[in-house]
């Protein structure tokens, strides 16, 4: 059977914590995310694929929530920048990205904390090459990239030393 | 940025899908989006409703008794890189595919998607919110501004996979509401930046099939671009070679070259000249400066005619020289 839908109400599992919510069919997981969830760390960079700050993670992979319907999320596995730490406690990545200083205001970081996070998943000590493969979906107007190659790299050390 | 309203319909089969899609002009397929969704925020296009392809049954990348390769339009850019049956198969498809955008993009895009995207232009890829000229062309109006005083529209085709399929010899399934029909790929592209595809409004690309080869083969991809990741290709051309038992003649060259105009282009002069031929280093320089001097070159985004046929050139000379070193390993291989 076909479904029609203008305005659905639908079950959003984000960072394990499913809501639910009525929402507009045009509405994306980035307008959904922010506006209704308020789970702002989620950027909106461009809107429309360029940026890399809306990224979020869908059944563990990266994906832009600029240009992903909300209603095409419903009974899928959504994790945002919000649900990287437990209790406070901040993932190798994400000290990692402290230690090297590699934020200056942020807006990019959210993105970059959670592709670096997938590379590192898929390729424990990725080459420069790799880094740049995988991160080059992201923009950053501050840092000029070099403190990001050199975050990487430590949080790859970090995860390996941990495991 | 908001997208414009919208009804979603989500039909659950083929035929459903073509019904929705044959029943209004306001209807518009969506697969990954990534085409559709910059351009409906950007207003280049308002679907009243749009048909998600994402609720279809789906099949992975099959090899069928006849030894074709039969892959599902909405198989993701990242599936087609990692499929067993593609590397082995149709690596040139994997290739290009690769090449295409950031690993959220591929994740997200489709193979169906990216072979029926739209041309783009530089002055017509961006928000006209605040604009106040009349719109262009491809968006109803009466001039083109790429191109002052033109009466043409001069949008180029940017797909980095069609052409490899062109490479592959490949076909499509059509679905429509007169039933199935398989088409060769070269035959859906008007070569009109206008209207690029030649499906009619009620048609959804199915499968993408790649026949079996015979010979041995050498494969190429080079696409060429300033900041190497997320970008459309300056140029980009892919090189499918057929040779005899030594590896090392040429029996049939396939090449296609994309970005370059309003759709993706083969190189026949240059194929028909390389065929027979061996493939040393003089005769792939002299294929490529052929592949680059045959064909129709648009200036765009803001490379010139001239620039874009030497970046050809290159680029070509190097996705043969990718597709003959492939030989080589395979030579070295076998013995
Ligand atoms: C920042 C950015 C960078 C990009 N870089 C590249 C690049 O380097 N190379 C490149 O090739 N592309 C690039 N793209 C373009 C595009 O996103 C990809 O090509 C992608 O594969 C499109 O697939 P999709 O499933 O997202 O298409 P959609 O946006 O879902 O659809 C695209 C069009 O095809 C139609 N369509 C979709 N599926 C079918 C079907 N089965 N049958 C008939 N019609 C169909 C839709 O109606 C729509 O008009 C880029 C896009 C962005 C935003
Ligand atoms: S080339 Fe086509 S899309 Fe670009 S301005 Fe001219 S008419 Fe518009
Ligand atoms: S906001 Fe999604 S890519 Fe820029
Ligand atoms: S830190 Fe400002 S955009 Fe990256």
């Amino acid at each position: 059977m076909t479904t029609t839908q203008r305005k659905k109400i639908i079950g959003l599992t984000v960072n394990e914590e499913t809501y639910e919510l009525a929402v507009e069919c045009q509405e994306t997981l980035l307008d959904v995310l922010r506006n209704n969830l308020g789970l702002t760390g989620t950027k909106e960079g461009c809107g429309t694929g360029e940026c890399g700050s809306c990224t979020v993670l869908l059944e563990g992979e990266p994906i832009l929530a600029c240009l992903m319907l909300a209603v095409e999320c419903e009974n899928k596995k959504i994790e945002t920048i919000e649900g990287q730490s437990i209790n406070g406690d901040l993932t190798p990545v994400q000290e990692a990205f402290l230690e090297k200083g590699a934020v200056q205001c942020g807006f990019c970081t959210p993105g970059m904390v959670l592709a670096s996070t997938d590379l590192l998943k898929r390729n424990p000590d990725p080459s420069k090459e790799d880094i740049m493969e995988s991160l080059g979906g992201h923009l950053c107007r501050c840092t000029g990239y070099n403190k990001i190659m050199e975050f990487v790299h430590h949080a790859a050390k970090l995860n390996r030393d941990n495991t | 940025m908001y997208l414009p309203k919208f009804t979603l319909e989500s039909p659950r089969s083929i035929e459903e899908a073509v019904s929705l899609l044959g029943s209004g002009e306001q209807t518009k397929l969506l697969s990954g989006g990534t085409d559709l969704f910059p351009r409906m925020k950007y207003k280049l296009c308002s679907p009243g409703v749009l048909i998600s392809l994402k609720g279809l049954p789906s099949f992975p990348p099959q090899i069928d008794e006849e030894r074709k390769l039969i892959i599902d339009a909405n198989i993701s850019l990242t599936a087609i890189t990692l499929s067993p049956e593609i590397l082995e198969k149709a690596p040139l498809l994997a290739l290009a595919a690769q090449k295409v955008a950031t690993r959220e993009i591929r994740n997200m895009g489709t193979l169906g998607g990216n072979i029926c995207q739209e041309t783009r232009c530089l002055y017509l890829n961006q928000t006209h919110t605040f604009q106040f000229t009349e719109p262009c062309l491809k968006r109803g109006g009466k001039e083109c501004y790429f191109a002052p005083k033109g009466k043409k529209c001069w949008a180029t085709f940017m797909s980095d996979i069609a052409p490899t399929l062109f490479c592959l010899n490949a076909s499509v399934i059509v679905a429509g509401l007169d039933g199935e029909q398989q088409i060769k790929i070269e035959e859906i592209y008007t070569n009109d930046s206008l209207k690029p595809l030649s499906l009619k409004p009620d048609q959804i690309i199915t499968k993408i099939i790649v026949p079996k080869t015979q010979s041995p083969s050498g494969n190429g991809f080079a696409k060429f671009t300033v900041r190497k990741t997320i970008e459309f290709a300056i140029v980009n051309v892919g090189v499918f070679l057929e040779t005899e038992k030594d590896l090392k003649t040429c029996k049939k060259a396939r090449i296609a070259v994309g970005a370059v105009s309003e759709g993706p282009q083969r190189a026949l002069e240059a194929e028909d000249w390389l065929a027979g031929k061996s493939l040393s280093k003089e005769n792939i320089n002299k294929v490529s400066q052929k592949a680059a001097s045959s064909l129709k070159i648009i200036p765009h985004h803001g490379y010139s005619k001239k620039y874009l046929t030497e970046c050809l050139k290159i680029q070509s000379k190097q996705a043969l020289n990718d597709a003959v070193e492939g030989l080589a390993d395979q030579s070295n291989r076998g013995r």
